[in-house]
């Protein structure tokens, strides 16, 4: 498995290299607002379906919104692979970073259908 | 007259035909203010004890030879002030390299670490005497000088956290040096060294830690460089599956 | 004074030696120093990024699926947990991307082309700036106030 990776390993950088500065410029405002100020009644708007469904089902909106959900997923998946090595976890560093983007891959593909329904 | 200030230097003693493991063995020895950690050691081997084993060769942090590992930082010793520490002072190996006796420690590694970057100038096609000299303009010279001020002292080795996890990385001199000659606008190597570093514990392996350009004494700055080869890496593998190429080197 | 736990791989070389040789200890400090300690919380924030990503996927995914799911969804945001984990989440971000960028203008070449590389401040200001304008448009947006 850790063969797999390392062919792989430039896209896997590129992805996280994206994942971290979409990311971290992105994500910050939506925990801020859909977060912590929606759910505390402090922005009703936020919350609102109607106001939300107008900005995600915009062409613009399905593209912010399917790179905030993607890109992020690799940039994580990428740093707790490595955190994990950074312990001592070369040994399962196979399974454990198939895990890893795996589980950015599942979630990037269900990103796509998730702004494609809409 | 005043007496001298005295410090001890708690060294690491290993002798593998009489130790099983190594040892730590404390001197207490009289210093001079202006004297660097090197000076202590030297005193103790022939003043003290003829029996310590450690590198050391210029003085001047120029050979990189005198890495060791003081009170748990990686230090060029010929460079460290003496007067920056207590009443004592831990002085160990470098970190991350096996320890063939006392403070020296097995470089084979690391030499050939530096042999896969083949960090030379590399050219698909020798130029002849003919076609006179290379030129390369100061800006061109400018992309690359940092990354060639590396002496090979080892501390940044001694100091990155995946050198300890992962023993095929090639580590940060290897790669800043190779970098080093990518961008050099002589070199024609490029795909070659790049193939290297996209191998099992190439230039990806690195997680940007930082701490090798911490301990930098020559302020190579070895993890900027990693990044750079990263992207250029990534650019590299592109360009190769589209153009299909054939090796340069 | 050492804390360094033993290693048995670092730098092994190929072929043994002439002597039996010591194993390699490990960087002294690893991971309660210093810069060790900034290092790994900007690997934690890989955390974050993952499960934040998640749960705006599931907030796109409700939407999708109608009012009555959106609702619901919304309902159990306002679980004091939730609101703990996205405020932390918004702290450890901002943190994250800011000290990205403090240590972006190493990771690009010092040229391109004929253009030379911006000093390292101006980069990191400018960066940093566009971070703050975007939280602020985006937050501005999903508040309802566009």
């Amino acid at each position: 498995m850790r063969r797999v990776l390392l062919v792989l390993e430039p896209v896997i950088w590129a992805l996280f290299s994206a994942g971290m500065m979409v990311g971290g410029l992105l994500l910050p405002a939506w925990a801020l607002v859909m977060g912590v100020a929606g759910p505390l009644g402090i922005a009703a708007t936020a919350t609102s379906y109607d106001h939300f469904y107008a900005l995600a089902s915009h062409p613009l909106g399905r593209l912010v919104l399917l790179a905030a959900m993607a890109l992020p997923l690799w940039g994580g998946a990428h740093h707790l692979r490595h955190l994990w090595l950074d312990f001592g976890g070369l040994r399962s560093d196979g399974l454990v970073g198939t895990l890893c983007y795996g589980g950015a891959l599942l979630g990037s593909l269900l990103a796509i259908v998730a702004v494609v329904r809409l | 007259m005043a007496d001298k200030q005295k410090k001890t230097i708690v060294v690491t003693r290993f002798d593998p035909d009489k130790d099983e493991a190594p040892r730590q063995q404390r001197y207490e020895i009289p210093v001079e203010p202006d004297w660097k950690v090197l000076d202590a050691l030297n005193y103790i081997k022939d003043h003290v004890d003829g029996t310590l084993s450690h590198r050391w060769s210029c003085r001047m942090a120029v050979c990189g030879s005198c890495g060791m590992n003081v009170d748990g930082t990686p230090k060029l010793t010929c460079k460290d002030a003496l007067a920056d520490y207590g009443d004592s002072v831990e002085v160990t190996p470098l970190a991350n390299f096996p320890v063939v006796r006392d403070l020296v420690v097995d470089i084979e590694g690391f030499m050939e670490r530096l042999q896969k970057v083949k960090p030379f100038i590399l050219r698909a096609k020798e130029l002849a005497v003919e076609d006179g000299p290379t030129r390369q303009s100061p800006v061109e010279l400018d992309d690359f000088r940092q990354f060639s001020m590396c002496i090979n002292c080892m501390l940044c080795y001694a100091a990155c956290p995946v050198t300890t996890n992962e023993p095929d990385f090639l580590g940060p001199a290897a790669i800043a040096l190779g970098h080093r000659y990518n961008l050099d606008t002589r070199d024609q190597g490029q795909a070659e060294r790049n193939q290297v570093f996209r191998e099992d514990g190439g230039v990806f392996a690195c997680s940007y830690a930082g701490e090798c350009s911490e301990v930098c004494p020559k302020h190579v700055d070895p993890s900027g460089a990693i990044q750079q080869a990263k992207m250029a890496n990534v650019i590299d593998w592109v360009t190769g599956l589209v153009l299909r190429r054939g090796d340069a080197g | 004074m050492s804390h360094a736990r033993p290693v048995i791989d670092a730098m092994k070389p190929t072929k043994p030696g002439a002597t039996r040789t010591a194993p390699p200890r490990a960087p002294d400090g690893f991971p309660s120093r210093g810069n060790y300690r900034g290092y790994l919380a900007f690997g934690f924030g890989g955390f974050f990024l993952f499960t934040l990503s998640l749960l705006v996927l599931r907030s796109v995914w409700a939407i999708g699926t109608g009012e009555a799911a959106w609702n619901r969804l919304q309902a159990g945001f306002q679980n004091p947990l939730y609101v703990i984990y996205h405020a932390i989440a918004f702290l450890w971000l901002s943190w994250f991307i800011l000290r990205l960028f403090r240590l972006f203008p190493a990771t690009q070449p010092k040229r391109f082309g004929p253009f030379q590389r911006p000093p390292d401040a101006v980069m990191v200001a400018g960066l940093s700036g566009a971070f703050v304008v975007v939280t602020l448009a985006l937050a501005t947006i999903l508040w309802g106030a566009v």
